[in-house]
């Protein structure tokens, strides 16, 4: 199983690894990785600080600009995922590559199945070894259970038989816990400690402070990019971490013009959401947004952001607790009605929800519209003209980069495809904005103009809910923030009276009081 | 003027793809023909004088256009909600047996009797759409799937009724003849071209209105291009789809009252007078690109397509002995449907000729 | 009693030989598809497959006046139409349901066109020497025993097989299938092809067995009730086969039973309704292949 040799004692190598987008983007700028053999090794950082673009390129889901990798100090270039595996690397995505109608069985086997007289399956051959190498590491699953019936944490114990049965000494998983219950996570913990002392290598990445100092030996942490540092484990705080994975020296604000708030236009009142995968997204949320200012809501996403937005927005149901807005409960009213009484809604993936990328720029800035006056008339006609009109003084308000209100949405940029979402929704003069990560994805110019937007949605009285995993901007825009995670706020508080170690063992998991109660250790 | 030409660059490739398809279907014809022992000039030539080598022909062409474009409106519109609506035949044939029974059971005074009987059929057509879309909704059935079903159901249907309820007692294989009071009238004495041509071209005229110039029809449109931002616009996409489905059976029900109010005035027990129009109008609207306009336009080729096979038959036939039989129209339509089917014709066919390689690209990208 | 004189024609086994060619055809084109399907590739150009099988076997057996070179012609016409399809719905990513109406059109129009050119008739080609037909085994046709042995088969294959799990893995998550080193692409081309090829067995059955030669529209809608077996078999060979009896039961009963007691269209339409029934998850819970009809693309 183990092939010890070479003059170091290090299972993976990554020298000066640089990865350049074909847009631009530069998602890693020269990352040395090492990790020792038979050693947890944490990878730690926020959104966008290159940690499942590394793993990607160990992995050969994708292929590094520059930069070399050693495998037990061989070189190597992994082409594939299938070279991977054949080197002995295995990887459990955030997302399950598993067939939902397969038993347990099957998916492990599928590519690699054991084969009898004459081609015949011979899957029984194979139970014997998984059903050994269950009891060696303690993941129990029902081997003959549909996928699909499968608990997420189960599903995720299939996923790394996949890995064992292929003979993987090198395990990486990505975001292991963020499906976990507390319990399933103390189990994939006492797991990986057995397969410590099988002498396996396991890089686990995550954002969770705690979690880096419960199981790992030595923690490299990234930002923006960059290693910011190596640290044995037991030899760092987790303030020292929080620091390490935020750190920013200058915080750079925005000029903003002191207001004093209004009355709360959108109120929370503990508030539970389910995912798409039956478990609780948003676990009992309470906040309040006035009008006249901005309340951000930072963390590492994933963390219930997504389904707390959706569920505001009228998209995916409450299953617990009230939203009111503008002072009436619209706990799970349709979207229609919510724009009724005031909601806009600048929606995370513009693509999916925001825009219609065949229809005209005109018809897209009536989405939502299209049934009121002017746009239609009392029989349903379209009125053509006033809708021509409405997106012509949306281009000039919002400056949008377009020559006629007549070409299709897709040939805009990806900015000025935000600031038409972005112009829409206050055009139909909202008191309430909720922002979904509402610059990403988009050029400079294009995210200052956006931003300088939603200071002016402030500066005229609206509520405005900013939800964004760039905590830069979060802390640039916003009044009071909160910071997510695990389907809870951390705390609230003002960015002015928040120190950086604060905001990053928030989002890191502790919660504002224990850490001002004094130590979160 | 720059509108004309942005406008013109848009439609360039799927106008293009369409020709393209359509030549395929021509060119393969004449290889038949070529197979078959005879010039493909024949094949040409028969397209030509088919329609137009005098008024009646070109008439009869028209007439043809009747049925099609409604069927290849009942394609589209559902298209435009992103339905697969395979099921234009059925709903056609019960369009077809209302109108029927609309048209020889009931008394109307002449001026109002075709309208009722068309607004009925309209009904029929349209709740056999609905059915569908509904079954999609609610019971998530695939649309392919329960078409099918329904187009056979609608088949069974209209036989049982007509064979043993509203046959014509002297003529036991066909349904009674629908009053002349109900019947559109020939517009030109002697030929099939019909009044509900007018008729047709209206309905096409409004379904094009309907769907680009109200909102109902920007609501379908937005469920067909990206029914998350409809949803997020407002809209229920799984009502718009039945609604859809419905309009889109309406129209399957109007090309069967037509065949029976205008061209034939009955229908044969076994259908065989109005069978294949509702496949025939896919073809047609999946050249016209689901766009009325384009299926106006696509409805006359098919329609020349149509005669033309017609003259092919006539002009090979020699003393008695047919030369290329009719039923070559139907291969040469499903090769323009197989043409149809490819995405990025062009793109495929400009690649090939700049090598093997980059058609690789292409067909993987 | 009167009912038991007019249900008489249970007792023969003139209807049960009746009722097997009747689901010969209909199974052995569900078989073919539920193959293709379960890899996720979808066709409902069925009864064009079936026409053309049963025309180029008729031609090719007329032309050699022997049974295996018009049984291996029947054959390549379904391989070729099944390279066509998987061409136009794996690797071009085409639209598999309009292609499969396209076929359909063109197998009736070429069917007319090759059988008047052919034999100068617009309704049958004359029928095939003793030679080129398959014989009968006491009024029971060897193709029965063949439609049985290929669902049993195909149901081994798909259930027990190493390919057959690939193939079903294919179908339901072509991403999952690509990430355990399963080729997609090649393993849903070489469904789709014995997938029409068995198709087209069914149009070599009508045309060497049951009728001894080609006639207009020999595949009479048994194309559609093949697709509409798939779906209520849920795509298991096995209950095809079953379903394939009742369809046929319910044809052969149709014809057997005097008319006037009920009408003929009612039991023709059985096997629609009961197809819709189950889609719409009554009687039995029907799951299609996860990713059946959807392209997939490779990233």
């Amino acid at each position: 199983m183990l092939v010890v040799s070479g003059l170091t004692d290090y299972a993976i190598e990554m020298k000066g690894i640089v990865k350049i987008y074909p847009g631009g983007t530069v998602a890693l700028k020269g990352v040395d990785f090492a990790v020792k053999e038979g050693e947890i090794h944490g990878l730690l950082g926020e959104n966008g600080a290159g940690k499942t673009t590394l793993v990607e390129i160990l992995y050969g889901t994708r292929r590094p600009t520059a930069g070399k990798i050693f495998i037990r100090s061989k070189e190597v270039d992994v082409k594939s995922p299938r070279d991977a595996m054949d080197m002995g690397i295995g990887m459990v995505h955030q997302h399950f590559t598993l067939i939902p109608v397969f038993t347990a069985l099957q998916n492990i086997v599928l590519g690699d199945e054991p084969i009898g007289s004459m081609g015949i399956l011979d899957i029984e051959q194979a139970r014997s070894k998984i059903e050994e190498l269950m009891e060696e590491t303690g993941l129990k699953v029902d081997l003959d259970t549909p996928v699909e019936n499968l608990s997420t944490g189960e599903k995720q114990r299939v996923e790394i038989l996949k890995m064992l049965y292929r003979n993987a000494d090198i395990l990486i998983l990505d975001e292991p816990t963020a499906v976990l219950t507390p319990l399933e996570v103390k189990e994939l913990f006492e797991f990986l400690k057995k397969m410590r002392e099988a002498n396996k290598t396991i890089v686990f990445i995550t954002h969770k402070l705690r979690e880096v100092k419960a199981i790992t030996d030595v923690v490299t942490v990234l930002r923006r990019g960059k290693v910011v540092g190596k640290v044995k484990t037991d030899e760092v705080s987790i303030e020292e971490l929080a620091r390490m994975m935020v750190g920013r020296e200058v915080l750079f604000r925005l000029e903003k013009k002191p207001r004093e708030p209004g009355e709360p236009q959108l109120i929370l009142e503990d508030l539970w959401v389910l995912d798409d995968r039956g478990d609780f997204a948003v676990k009992g949320i309470s906040l309040q947004v006035r009008s006249g200012e901005i309340f951000g809501i930072a963390g590492v996403e994933g963390n219930g952001q997504t389904e707390l937005v959706e569920a505001i927005a009228g998209l995916r149901r409450v299953s617990k607790g009230h939203i009111i807005l503008a002072g009436k409960d619209v706990t799970n009213a349709d979207p229609h009605t919510l724009y009724e009484l005031g909601l806009g809604h600048i929606p995370e993936d513009r693509h999916r929800r925001g825009i219609i990328l065949e229809f005209t720029l005109a018809e897209n800035s009536i989405l939502g519209l299209q049934r009121k006056n002017p746009f239609a008339n009392n029989m349903g006609i379209l009125e053509e003209e006033k809708i021509l009109d409405w997106a012509r003084e949306l281009i000039k308000r919002f400056s949008v980069d377009a020559p006629s209100p007549t070409i299709p949405a897709s040939s805009l940029s990806g900015g000025n495809q935000q600031k038409l979402i972005v112009g829409r929704e206050l055009m139909k003069n909202p008191k309430v904005v909720v922002a979904a990560q509402p610059t990403r994805g988009l050029d400079v110019a294009a995210t200052e103009y956006i931003r300088e937007t939603l200071l002016r949605m402030r500066d005229e009285g609206r509520a405005v809910l900013l939800v964004s995993a760039d905590l830069d901007e979060v802390l640039m825009l916003s009044d009071r923030i909160g910071v997510m995670y695990e389907g809870e706020l951390m705390g609230v508080a003002r960015p002015e009276d928040l120190t950086i170690e604060e905001i990053g063992l928030m989002m890191g998991g502790v919660k504002l009081d224990e850490i001002r109660k004094g130590g979160a250790s | 003027m720059k509108g004309l030409i942005t406008l013109l660059r848009k439609y360039i490739k799927p106008i293009s793809e369409s020709i393209i398809s359509v030549l395929i279907g021509v060119v393969v014809g004449s290889i038949i023909i070529l197979l078959a022992g005879y010039s493909p000039l024949v094949f040409y030539e028969a397209l030509f004088s088919g329609s137009f080598k005098h008024t009646r022909a070109f008439l009869d062409t028209l007439s043809y256009m009747i049925p099609l474009t409604m069927t290849a409106l009942s394609f589209a519109v559902a298209a435009r909600a992103s339905v697969f609506n395979i099921g234009a035949e059925g709903q056609m044939y019960m369009g077809a047996l209302i109108a029927n029974i609309v048209g020889t059971y009931i008394r109307l005074p002449r001026l109002i009797h075709p309208f009722v009987a068309v607004i009925a059929a309209f009904l029929a057509g349209g709740f056999w759409g609905w059915l569908a879309g509904i079954l999609k909704t609610k019971r998530k059935v695939n649309e392919v799937v329960s078409t099918i079903m329904l187009n056979w159901i609608a088949f069974y249907i209209v036989n049982y009724v007509s064979t043993y309820h509203i046959f014509d007692p002297k003529a036991p294989y066909k349904t009674a003849y629908v009053l002349e009071s109900s019947r559109f009238p020939p517009l030109v004495k002697g030929t099939s071209f019909t009044a509900d041509f007018i008729i047709a071209i209206f309905v096409a005229i409004i379904v094009f209105f309907l769907v680009w110039k109200t909102s109902l029809g920007y609501e379908i449109r937005a469920v067909g291009l990206n029914p998350t931002a409809a949803e997020y616009g407002g809209v229920n996409p799984g009502k718009i789809a039945s609604i859809a489905m419905f309009i889109a059976g309406g129209c399957g029900g109007l090309a069967g009252a037509f065949l029976v109010l205008g061209r034939f005035g009955f229908i044969t027990t076994t259908l065989t007078n109005v069978l294949n129009w509702g496949f025939d109008g896919i073809a047609v609207s999946l050249v016209g690109r689901n766009h009325p306009l384009g299926i106006i336009i696509s409805s006359f080729f098919f329609a020349i397509l149509n005669s033309g096979a017609l003259e092919v038959q006539v002009a090979t036939s020699k003393g008695g002995q047919i030369g290329v039989p009719y039923e070559l129209v139907l291969a040469v339509m499903g090769i323009i449907v197989i043409a149809v089917s490819v995405p990025g014709l062009l793109d495929l066919i400009r690649a090939r000729l700049r090598g093997r390689k980059e058609v690789e690209k292409v067909a993987m990208a | 009693m009167p009912w038991l004189k007019i249900l008489s024609f249970l007792l023969y086994p003139t209807f049960y030989a009746g009722m097997l060619r009747l689901m010969v055809p209909i199974v052995l084109g569900a078989l073919g598809e539920v193959i293709a399907e379960r890899s996720g590739v979808v066709n409902i150009g069925l009864e064009g497959i079936i026409l053309l099988g049963a025309l180029f076997s008729t031609y090719v057996g007329h032309k050699t006046v022997n049974l295996w070179f018009a049984i291996g012609a029947g054959l390549f016409v379904g391989l070729i139409v099944g390279l066509l399809h998987a061409l136009i719905a794996v690797y071009l990513a085409g639209d598999q349901i309009i292609d499969g109406v396209g076929l359909n059109m063109f197998a009736l129009g070429i069917g007319e066109v090759v059988l008047y050119l052919t034999w100068g008739s617009f309704a049958t080609s004359p029928q095939l020497p003793r030679e080129a037909r398959v014989p009968s085994m006491g009024g029971f046709s060897p193709f029965v025993i063949l439609t049985i042995a290929l669902a049993i088969l195909s149901w081994f294959f798909l259930e027990k097989t190493k390919w057959g799990l690939r193939l079903r893995a294919a179908g339901e998550n072509p991403v999952a299938a690509e990430a355990a080193g399963i080729d997609v692409y090649k393993i849903r081309v070489i469904a789709t092809v014995a997938g029409s090829m068995l198709t087209a067995l069914a149009g070599i059955f009508l045309a060497l067995d049951w009728l001894g030669g080609y006639t207009k529209n020999v595949s009479a809608g048994r194309g559609f009730i093949a697709l509409a077996l798939v779906v209520f078999s849920r795509w298991n060979p096995i209950v095809a086969l079953g379903g394939g009896l009742i369809f046929g039961f319910c044809y052969a009963f149709s014809l057997s039973i005097p008319s006037g007691i009920i009408a003929d269209q009612v039991l023709y339409s059985v096997p629609y309704v009961a197809t819709l029934l189950i889609s719409m998850g009554f009687l039995a819970k029907a799951r299609p292949p996860g990713a059946v009809g959807r392209p997939y693309k490779r990233v």
